[in-house]
């Protein structure tokens, strides 16, 4: 073992390459590949193709941004910034692509607002590593952005005509601006992490936060949990590539049997971890988190299988439904929440991982925590503004659809909220002083409920906004 | 006497708190997001809350106001005293800020030159050189220099933004224009819903709450109309709206969606369509003996079949379906239409009825006309919100003001530059310090800068102020 580490140490420059060279490679098979099939079809230049190839670049780009992460190698990030610039540059001509097909931009759906944020995050991703050197934030971000792109895939994709509510200017105006602020906010949740990192918060906290999230995820998706260990999911209807409605605001679900075992186990394996950081602190044991790292591992594997399970038995296969006779399919596309619930916590863990091993490398290419904390008050400072003319544009816009300009309707509410919850934050810096640790508890706040306000309105709280 | 105004002072203070308004923002929030989970009254079906609550729990509910959280009397209390703590807030502290803008703090003193964190010190030959040098390094960085004498010491001092520091109050008094303008519209505001067919008027309008409200003139829809995509889904609708005011026509407008019409303050938006599912008129050919003839039938008109037989629509049912005997409309779309005509003959006074079943191509019924169906126009009415929002214009400056105030804060910079001729024991020297109220790193940098630029300009009047010939004598 110690030799082992030795010799990477003394031929630091064979390891880099390694991965550099996997990556390359994996991403030029991967595009002869692609190329393989689109001369096949004839279609060169198409949006499905310029997403696949900017998936591909960010794909690889994350791979060298977590490669990166780890092992602290300067040069990947160089090779990184360029497939990030490369897959931003398919990105952009695949939602310009779209725009021209349209005749409008592409902001009318959930797809085309996914188009657009991963556009935005991967923009800002190249602004904050070039004009404010921080390097690793793409270990976070790319992933993000590849995790986009993926859920697009699912989602339908035909470009629809604009019903008459959406043919407005005021439209492409507020949905920019969300897009713009959301992405800030976003940027000053990872600033604030690192923030976190950088100052000395302990590891086993990030544990305890990592499995509580993962805890939280995974008792949601518990909600949808049958009778003998059956998962609802929506039925899809795979030709019009729409849920499947019973009656107006009422879906047909369907019971996917077993698969609730699987993910309950799951459930228990992320209390465990939890538990026992619970049982470190109060009969103040440190080995005990030896014990809760190693949970952890265990619960990533289950969340991984979890995960396969999941996809696996929601694709091409159809299922019994307690409301209706018959056998319905269904698809991962009808279950996009619980997907990026799924995701989402396999990513937490994931770079909960990256710090347990590689903390005292990754402080080391942080800037320190003044600037951090700086970096992420500047960046709410570019979010609130946005945040607010978002709201007002909304306002204006709804007034000149529905007559009113502001109707109490679930997204309108939790936008305020949103803002109320910024508002307090710059209250708080600006007149009391507050710096360092309450700050990014506050932002990290702030980006939850945005998180609440983008996915979880528009999946849980019924409203006006019913088509975003 | 003093304690009372003690008293008044305390709540002063607590409501102007920071604290206090930031507690305020908390249980806004927190209501704000209870409305959101729990279902809100004008919302929802009433059978629906029913079935999603208990009796009691509901009743509960609606007691405490959480099924309409937002018209609640401690919502609005609560709104309200979030303005009282802004206004209060404000009152405490924007006096100081005036002062600070209005008389800025010129003369740099000891203490604060000891404590100023960027400030730098040159070396000069006198003191008016080191003032002039300062004043034109001011001058080219775009400040205008004001100059003080005190003492036989001059001091410059020059700003930049200097009222970006009141930027805060610009947002807390667009913050206070949008409440303000969400209080009128909920005294003098109303909003209603109008259904008109082609070619009907109304000059009432019912309110949301029930009441009927006269209005100042007689609107009339001249049309309304939807058009697709070719993929069948809904494109467009619009609706041709007429303002009558005295028997006059004063106004004509075609509204679409997102588009509304004006007038007197009140708006009238296309927000629904759909049919009413009755006839607009009906195309029909009568055969009688071997004679076709072919005759359009409109609701209340009556059309001639011949010299002295008249037929009249006597009833429509769009969507049939007979039970118990009886017909009855199933929906009002006319998929399979029911029309009875009612024929009356002049000549012989005789009256009889005739049934038409087009999709079943029947016709039941005691007359000598064979009716066949030709074509069928449906009529559709639109559906209009109106509102009367006077403080509509109150938000709208509110945001603008606060789009102002935003960029003021964050944005402009409020940059303080002092110059001070001093005696340090290695002889006069000028003192320069500068301070910004935000983004310190930034102007760290670029007064280095500036600072520079004032020591090369300071050596180059050393060396003219040399006479040449001692130049030459050091070299």
């Amino acid at each position: 073992m110690s030799r082992a580490t030795a010799s990477i140490e003394r031929h630091p420059a064979s390891s880099n390459n390694g991965l550099l060279i996997g990556v390359a490679l994996g991403m030029a098979f991967l595009t002869f590949m692609a190329f393989l099939s689109v001369v096949k079809q004839g279609n060169l230049f198409n949006e499905s193709n310029l997403l696949y190839l900017a998936l591909i670049f960010y794909g690889g780009a994350s791979a060298l941004y977590i490669g990166f992460g780890v092992t602290g190698v300067e040069r990947y990030v160089k090779f990184a910034s360029i497939a990030t610039a490369i897959g931003f540059a398919a990105n952009t001509l695949a939602a310009g692509h779209r725009w021209y097909i349209a005749g409008r931009p592409p902001f009318a759906n959930i797809y085309e607002m996914l188009l657009s944020f991963v556009w935005t995050v991967a923009l800002l991703t190249l602004v904050a590593e070039r004009k404010y050197k921080v390097k690793v934030i793409g270990t976070v971000t790319m992933p993000l952005a590849v995790t986009g792109v993926i859920l697009m895939q699912l989602l339908p994709s035909a470009v629809h005509p604009l019903v008459p509510a959406l043919q407005s200017t005021w439209l492409q105006v507020h949905v920019t601006l969300a897009m713009l602020a959301y992405a800030a906010c976003a940027l000053s949740f990872a600033l604030a992490m690192m923030f976190l990192i950088r100052d000395q918060m302990k590891t086993e906290t990030f544990l305890a936060v990592t499995s509580g999230m993962v805890t939280a995820i995974y008792l949601g998706i518990m909600t949808r949990f049958e009778k003998w260990g059956g998962l609802a999911v929506s039925a899809w209807d795979a030709q019009n590539k729409e849920e499947i409605f019973i009656q107006k605001g009422v879906r047909l679900m369907v019971t996917i049997p077993d698969l609730g075992w699987i993910l309950l186990l799951v459930l228990l394996a992320s209390v465990v971890p939890l538990a026992i950081y619970g049982m470190a602190k109060w009969r103040k044991r440190e080995n005990f988190l030896t014990a809760a790292n190693r949970a952890v591992f265990i619960g990533i594997a289950l969340q991984v299988i979890a995960l396969g399970g999941f996809i696996l038995r929601t694709r091409g296969a159809a299922y019994a439904s307690p409301d209706a006779d018959g056998l319905y399919p269904t698809a991962l596309a009808a279950s996009p929440f619980i997907l990026s619930g799924l995701i989402t916590a396999i990513f937490a863990s994931l770079l909960y991982l990256m710090l347990y091993w590689r903390r005292a490398g990754l402080e080391r290419l942080l800037p320190n925590a003044d600037a951090l904390d700086r970096i992420t008050y500047k960046t709410i400072g570019i979010a609130f503004p946005l945040l607010t003319a978002m709201i007002a544009v909304g306002a204006y816009w709804a007034n000149q659809t529905w007559g009113s300009y502001w109707s109490w309707d679930p997204k309108e509410t939790w936008a305020a909220i949103t803002w109320l919850v910024y508002a307090g934050y710059l209250h708080m810096r600006i007149t009391r002083g507050w710096r360092g640790r309450r700050a990014a508890y506050f932002a990290i706040l702030g980006f939850a409920v945005v998180m609440f306000t983008f996915f979880g309105v528009t999946y849980l709280l019924p409203g006006l906004h019913a088509y975003a | 006497m003093a304690a009372k105004s003690s008293v008044g002072n305390r709540v002063f203070r607590t409501l102007a708190s920071v604290k206090t308004g930031i507690i305020l923002l908390i249980i806004l929030g927190v209501v704000a997001a209870a409305g959101t989970l729990i279902l809100q009254r004008p919302m929802t079906d009433a059978d629906q809350m029913t079935r999603a609550y208990a009796p009691q729990t509901l009743r509960w509910l609606d007691r405490t106001g959480l099924t309409d959280v937002y018209h609640s009397w401690w919502f609005a209390l609560l709104m309200a005293a979030l303005g009282v703590s802004i206004v209060f807030a404000s009152i405490d502290r924007f006096p100081k800020a005036w002062r600070l803008v209005s008389r800025p703090y010129r003369r740099p003193e000891p203490h604060f030159r000891a404590v100023l964190p960027m400030q730098r010190s040159l070396a000069i030959s006198h003191a008016e050189a080191g003032i002039t040098a300062a004043e034109k390094a001011f001058r080219n960085a775009g400040l205008k220099p004001q100059r003080t004498v005190e003492n036989n010491q001059t001091a410059v001092y020059a700003e930049k933004n200097r009222w970006s520091p009141l930027a805060v109050y610009v947002v807390h008094a667009s913050l206070l224009l949008i409440l303000t303008g969400g209080i009128v519209d909920a005294f003098l505001g109303y909003k209603g819903y109008l259904m008109l067919t082609p070619g009907q008027s109304t000059s009432k309008l019912e309110q949301q709450n029930g009441v009927t409200r006269p209005l100042p003139f007689t609107l009339r829809c001249d049309g309304t109309g939807q058009e697709n995509y070719p993929d069948g889904t809904p494109k467009k609708w619009w609706s041709k709206l007429t303002v009558i005011e005295d028997g006059r026509v004063v106004l004509r407008k075609e509204i679409v969606v997102n588009d509304p019409l004006v007038t007197h303050g009140i708006r009238f938006y296309q927000s629904g369509y759909g049919q009413t599912g009755e006839v607009e008129s009906l195309l029909l050919n009568a055969t009688a003996k071997g004679e076709t003839r072919q005759i359009t039938l409109r609701p209340y008109q009556a059309a001639q079949l011949d010299a002295d037989t008249k037929v009249a629509l006597a009833e429509f049912i769009p969507d049939f379906v007979m039970r118990d005997g009886q017909v009855y409309a199933r929906s009002k779309d006319p998929v399979n239409p029911a029309i009875r005509l009612a024929i009356t003959n002049t000549a012989k006074q005789a009256k009889s009825e005739v049934w038409l079943f087009p999709a079943l191509h029947q016709q039941s019924g005691n007359s000598p006309f064979q009716f066949e169906f030709a074509d069928l126009q449906m009529a559709a009415y639109t559906g209009l919100q109106v509102s009367h929002e006077p403080g509509q214009w109150l938000v709208w400056a509110g945001c603008v003001l606060m789009a102002v105030g935003l960029v003021m804060a964050f944005y402009l910079v409020h940059q303080r530059f002092w110059a001070i001729a001093v005696e340090t024991k290695n002889g006069p020297a000028l003192w320069i310090g500068t301070a910004a109220d935000k983004n310190r790193e930034h102007y760290e940098e670029s007064f280095t800068k500036f600072v520079e630029d004032i020591r090369a300009d300071l050596a180059r009047q050393d060396e003219e102020s040399v006479p040449a010939g001692k130049r030459l004598v050091q070299a």
